[in-house]
């Protein structure tokens, strides 16, 4: 693996190699080299096997993390590869014609995320959300419980005390830390 | 049955001829989400010319409930309750898998006793679940009486989970540090009981499914994938063993107590419908030989949870793991991204249903007859819940 | 096609004549759940504090702490009960797992069928159910924990060593165990109520875990000027009520005030509490410098008034100082609590008594209001012949002694009459000058009222406890300069009105024995000859106490009390909440009822 890693990386501009188990290793690509490293580990290292394809909002540095996990069935070792992209207008090159069920997570990540594929098939059917009018929900700027509480209504009659005030009231009004 | 039309490439979505719905030529059917052909709530919108499927579109979406998004807002003890909702017919995998995520990037090892139970725990579901799916498998084709017996038999089986675990389906019994209680007196007695009974079962099973002339004629050649097929759209599970693909997690990346059990790969020789199923009946045989090992090995005494912190305020330093198990589906696996805070930053959750309900769906699905297409679905063993989550 | 592939299929026939593997299921109590099934609630209210962590674990939010009529909050139970909501409860059992107090468990049940789904909201174990008195259904099993339920142990001297000398006992925490032991706390808050002060404890346990041990030294001066003094000595009766202490081990709250005020050095106290009392013009004047007064000067001082305090002693500490041996509290840890408050600008006058060196009158009159907090310094007498005894001394007289580094001269062989905290003090004190020690007392170990720590800690010195022995004489010893003393085995007699035991002297069981000292240490008075009869009657003083009424105040306007003598519980905590009290009733006074609004 080091010595595969050491091979690519400088013609890849690799960078983050943080091992996190014997035979899982997260590793950092800029977006225009991602796709062609990633074909690379496809066709020449093994990374045959495509687990998933997934992002995380990174919203504190205004970039999305897209998370390619390879399998190398041989030396049954899985890679990471990380890819940041800009948050706003978020796009990032294709790779449906690498493996066929890519343009499904593709899709995904269009409807939750609002990543672009360009190229991808069927990008804007919907994937799981039919008729959402909201942003993609899977940003971090979007606040589930405010969401719920705007579209649905809920039973009266919640309402719950904390036990620390509660006593406060009851047994020392005029006492404490406040007083 | 038609030939299978070539593509251009392994995954050329697009149909072989354009299809003009005005012609006359075409009927587009919808089959589900509420159908007993697919296994869960997901619907395929057929386009038939006659009897034969020329393009199969898969809708999924019925089963969001959000869960990665949802799990966000939820510390790391309270998701343990909420991840066995994702996968509904085989909740397990999904206690175990987050469980062991969550100690991976928490330095909490499991004792050795915990590690026996949860293994138990997997293959009984792995058992149940199968069990399950041989009845669907046998009632997508019509023949219904072999559904009635094997219902029953997994609820013996969820019975069996309900004294151990105290649920049927949402167990809940895997937690992040060990397991909730060991073994009720006198489980591992009637454990073997349902055990005899359920292996009479496949037996049974195999007399009047296996051995069928309707089975046979309808389930042989049916839904057929390549071994081209299989690194190009991540097909895992029996669904490539079938094609003589020997992969089997347990053996390949042992984990939990796998590495001390004695087992084999069970392949076939063409991915088929019926290889399919009986690669199947096969490991079922195999979970119950495991189970058996299982029961007989597990420790009696000991401590069956790690020394926990206090689960109301426990922050897990920063780091990113991804663990997989196999279930009956194949590869399942949980990618878990913590920062240090008492919530996780991002879960993915892979489900071998992901490529085999969608891509390989649609892809197996062209040619074949309107009359096999539950068949096809439910000899991919696909379970909706996973795909979205 | 095969001819076996034609007939396997019938063999479907065998099973025509079995029974139907399905039941039926009238009624359905035929089939109850497994004996672990995650049923419906059942909550034992009796047993119950209402601490919240089960609605603080559900992940749902379907649990909700509601009053419930008929409880009220008290010490070490909020009041409030969990109500669940079966409209979004998942039934995980995490609030089974996660309840302190073991009251919390779910019944096997699982049918509940009604017309009304507002009934799906219920307080278990308040509303009766059906399913109340199952036996069924999930426990927590015992060797299952969602936080540690033992303490970190804290590292001691062991008892060889910690006779030899007055080095303190208790080596205190490390970061790393302050860390495991501050993980534990719930933060329920119940010990909030519990501890006379106040103090929040949940909130600086939590700068523990953060690492932030400023905030939390700024936390406990909100309520606290002892800080590193309670961390030593409180009676803490927070950890008796602490939820975590009732299937498991408490909090050690105390340790953990202890670990944060060891980290924060003297000089930085300055900069982080940032007091910078105003100057209202206001003149307050405080009898007595032990922690009752000196509480009450640090927050008249952060209310802006000025503060002369009068000590009859040379030194302040009062009690602590002069009754707590250093093994428990060292000099080093009273001192850096006093400086921090004179350094506000508290005039201290020591040396000085009140009704001899300066009147109580001209106090009244001088300043704008009076603060008593003079502590109980009288032994009380044994009421027994011969007590005046040359070779009798007072247990605060040896304690006394020993603080202004002086030998008290107790000799080798030593009785201590008393079973309170100061029996104990001065047993462990004569210890440590190379006595054998004998405590007499006169009940049972358990009755007595001494903290079990100090009572055991002794035991481990070698002081040798002598129960249910009664003192009756004191008589000259057989060698000169000796005393003896007669003493009855007590029988415990069972209280008719179901109160304690009481020891009856048996009159044929008597002995003799002799020591170089007696120690009498059975309880204090006060000493308030500086006030006369009138202002007493005027005031309330009953048994040598004031009673105080709200904020401290008594029926003299401008004069209030506080401390020892004038509360009932007679610990440094209570002494120190008292003069905090008695500042924000004096500020209520001087500036009119909503105070300056410092706190």
């Amino acid at each position: 693996m080091n010595s595969m890693l050491e091979r690519l990386a400088k013609e890849f501009r690799i960078t983050d190699v943080v091992e996190r188990r014997p035979g899982l290793t997260t590793i950092k690509v800029d977006k225009d080299l991602a796709e062609t490293l990633i074909r690379e580990l496809r066709d020449r290292e093994g990374y045959t096997h495509l687990n998933f394809m997934t992002a995380i909002d990174r919203i504190e540095d205004g970039l999305f993390t897209l998370v390619y996990m390879l399998h190398n069935y041989a030396d049954k070792s899985s890679l990471s590869v990380h890819v940041d992209i800009e948050r706003e207008d978020a796009e990032m090159t294709s790779i449906h014609t690498l493996w066929a069920q890519a343009w499904t997570y593709q899709r995904e990540l269009r409807e939750l995320w609002g990543i672009r594929f360009p190229g991808s098939p069927r990008q804007d059917e919907d994937f799981c959300l039919e008729g959402w009018e909201d942003i993609p929900p899977m940003r971090r700027e979007f606040d589930t419980v405010e969401f719920c509480e705007r579209t649905f209504v809920s039973r009266d009659g919640r309402h719950s005390e904390d036990p620390r005030d509660h006593m406060h009231e009851v047994m020392f009004p005029n006492r404490g830390g406040d007083n | 049955m038609a030939q299978l039309p070539t593509h251009s490439s392994a995954w050329d979505m697009s149909p072989p001829e354009p299809v003009d719905l005005s012609s006359g030529k075409y009927v587009k059917l919808w089959q589900g989400p509420q159908h007993p052909g697919i296994t869960g709530n997901m619907s395929l919108e057929l386009t038939l010319c006659g009897d034969e499927i020329v393009e199969c579109k898969t809708h999924v979406g019925y089963l969001h409930r959000g869960f990665e998004k949802f799990m966000e807002r939820r510390t790391f003890i309270q998701n343990f309750t909420v991840v066995c909702r994702i996968a509904v017919p085989e909740p397990t995998f999904n206690e175990y898998l987050y469980s062991a995520a969550v100690e991976e990037l928490a330095g909490i090892e499991v004792p050795e006793r915990a590690q026996w139970l949860r293994a138990l725990n997997l293959e009984m579901m792995r058992l149940a679940s199968f069990v399950m799916w041989t009845g669907g498998m046998s009632g997508a084709f019509g023949l219904y009486t072999v559904p009635n017996w094997t219902l029953t038999y997994r609820d013996y089986l969820l019975d069996l989970f309900e004294e151990l675990t105290g649920a049927r389906i949402y167990h809940m019994y895997i937690v992040p540090g060990g397991v909730r209680n060991p073994l009720p007196d006198g489980w591992k007695e009637r454990t073997l009981e349902i055990l005899k009974g359920t292996e009479k079962l496949l037996y049974e099973v195999e007399r009047v499914m296996f051995n069928n002339a309707v089975f046979k004629a309808r389930s042989k050649g049916l839904g057929l994938i390549t071994p081209d097929m299989i690194d190009p759209y991540g097909i895992v599970g029996p669904n490539a063993r079938a094609c003589g693909f020997a992969r089997d997690l347990r053996k390949d990346e042992p984990y939990l107590v796998y590495d001390q059990l004695d087992f084999e790969v069970i392949t076939g020789t063409a991915s088929d419908a019926y290889e399919r199923a009986w690669v199947r009946q096969q490991e079922m045989h195999q979970c119950i030989d495991l189970i058996r090992q299982m029961l007989e090995r597990t420790p009696d005494s000991g401590p069956f949870q790690a020394r926990m912190p206090n689960v109301l305020h426990w922050k897990i330093p920063p780091g990113e793991t991804y663990l997989k198990a196999e279930c009956t589906r194949g590869e399942y696996g949980y990618y878990l991204v913590t920062d240090g805070s008492e919530y996780l930053r991002r879960v993915h959750v892979r489900g071998p249903s992901y490529t085999h309900a969608i891509a390989v769906m649609e892809r197996l699905a062209v040619g074949t007859n309107i009359a096999d297409i539950a068949g096809l679905m439910v000899s991919l063993h696909t379970y909706p819940p996973e795909i979205e989550r | 096609m095969k001819l076996k592939d034609l007939i396997s299929p019938f063999f479907v026939w065998q099973r025509a004549f079995e029974k139907p593997y399905t039941v039926s299921m009238r009624p359905i109590e035929e089939r109850p759940g497994a004996p672990a099934y995650r049923g419906f609630h059942i909550n034992l209210s009796e047993d119950c504090v209402g601490c919240g962590s089960c609605y603080t674990i559900c992940q749902n939010h379907a649990i909700d702490m509601v009053e419930v009529e008929g409880l009220e909050a008290k010490s070490g139970d909020s009041g409030l009960r969990p109500r669940f909501d079966y409209g979004r409860c998942c039934w995980c059992g995490l609030c089974v797992d996660i309840c302190t107090a073991g009251s919390l468990r779910m019944s096997n049940e699982y049918a509940w069928f009604t017309t009304d789904a507002d009934e799906f909201r219920f307080v278990a174990g308040v509303e009766n159910k059906s399913w109340d008195g199952r036996t069924g259904g999930y426990h927590r099993h015992p060797d299952y924990h969602l936080f540690p339920p033992k303490r970190v142990e804290m590292d001691m001297l062991g008892p060889e060593e910690s006779v030899e000398s007055f080095t303190e006992v208790v080596k205190g925490y490390s970061e790393e165990q302050a860390r495991l032991e501050a993980d534990r706390c719930v933060e329920c808050g119940i010990c909030v109520a519990t501890c006379p002060a106040h103090m929040d404890v949940p909130d600086y346990i939590r700068s523990i875990r953060d690492g932030d041990y400023e905030k939390g030294l700024k936390l406990m001066y909100r309520t606290n000027p002892f800080p590193a003094t309670c961390g030593r000595i409180c009676t803490r009766r927070c950890e008796e009520v602490c939820p975590v202490g009732i299937l498991g081990e408490p909090v050690a709250i105390r340790w953990l005030k202890r670990f944060i005020v060891d980290q924060v050095p003297a000089q930085e106290y300055q900069r982080i509490l940032n007091d910078q009392p105003g100057s209202s013009g206001r003149r307050v004047a405080v009898i007595g410098a032990g922690p009752g007064g000196m509480s009450a000067a640090y927050y008249l001082r952060r209310k802006g008034h000025a503060v002369t305090v009068f000590e009859a002693e040379d030194k302040a500490g009062g009690m602590l100082r002069y009754g707590v041996p250093s093994y428990r509290l060292p000099d080093a840890a009273l001192d850096k609590n006093l400086e921090y408050i004179r350094s506000l600008g508290v005039e201290t006058k020591f040396n000085t008594r009140v009704g001899r060196d300066i009147q109580l009158a001209e106090l009244l009159d001088g300043y704008d209001a009076v603060f008593i907090s003079t502590g109980l310094w009288v032994p009380s007498s044994m009421r027994i012949q011969g007590e005046d005894h040359p070779r009798v001394m007072a247990g605060l007289r040896v304690l006394d002694e020993v603080a202004n580094g002086r030998d008290p001269g107790i000799g080798k062989s030593v009785a201590v009459i008393g079973g309170g905290n100061a029996a104990m003090d001065a047993a462990r004190v004569s210890r440590r000058l190379g006595a054998e020690v004998t405590i007499l007392y006169r009940r049972r170990i358990e009755d007595m009222p001494a903290d079990p720590e100090e009572i055991h800690e002794a035991q481990a010195e070698g002081v040798r406890i002598v129960i249910q022995a009664i003192p009756v004489e004191v008589t000259d010893a057989e060698q000169p300069g000796r005393v003896a003393i007669k003493w009855g085995e007590a029988e415990m007699v069972p209280d008719p009105k179901g109160g304690r035991p009481r020891p009856v002297l048996q009159e044929d069981r008597m002995h003799l024995d002799s020591f170089d000292t007696i120690i009498s240490a059975i309880g204090q008075g006060s000493d308030l000859d500086f006030i006369s009869k009138q202002d007493q009657e005027q005031l309330e003083v009953k048994w040598g106490k004031f009673i105080a009424g709200d904020y401290q105040a008594t029926r003299m306007q401008k004069l209030f009390v506080g401390g020892d003598v004038a509360n009932r519980t007679a610990d440094a905590i209570s002494a120190i909440e008292d003069g905090h009290h008695a500042a924000r009733g004096i500020d209520r006074f001087l500036t009119g009822s909503a105070g300056s609004g410092t706190p």
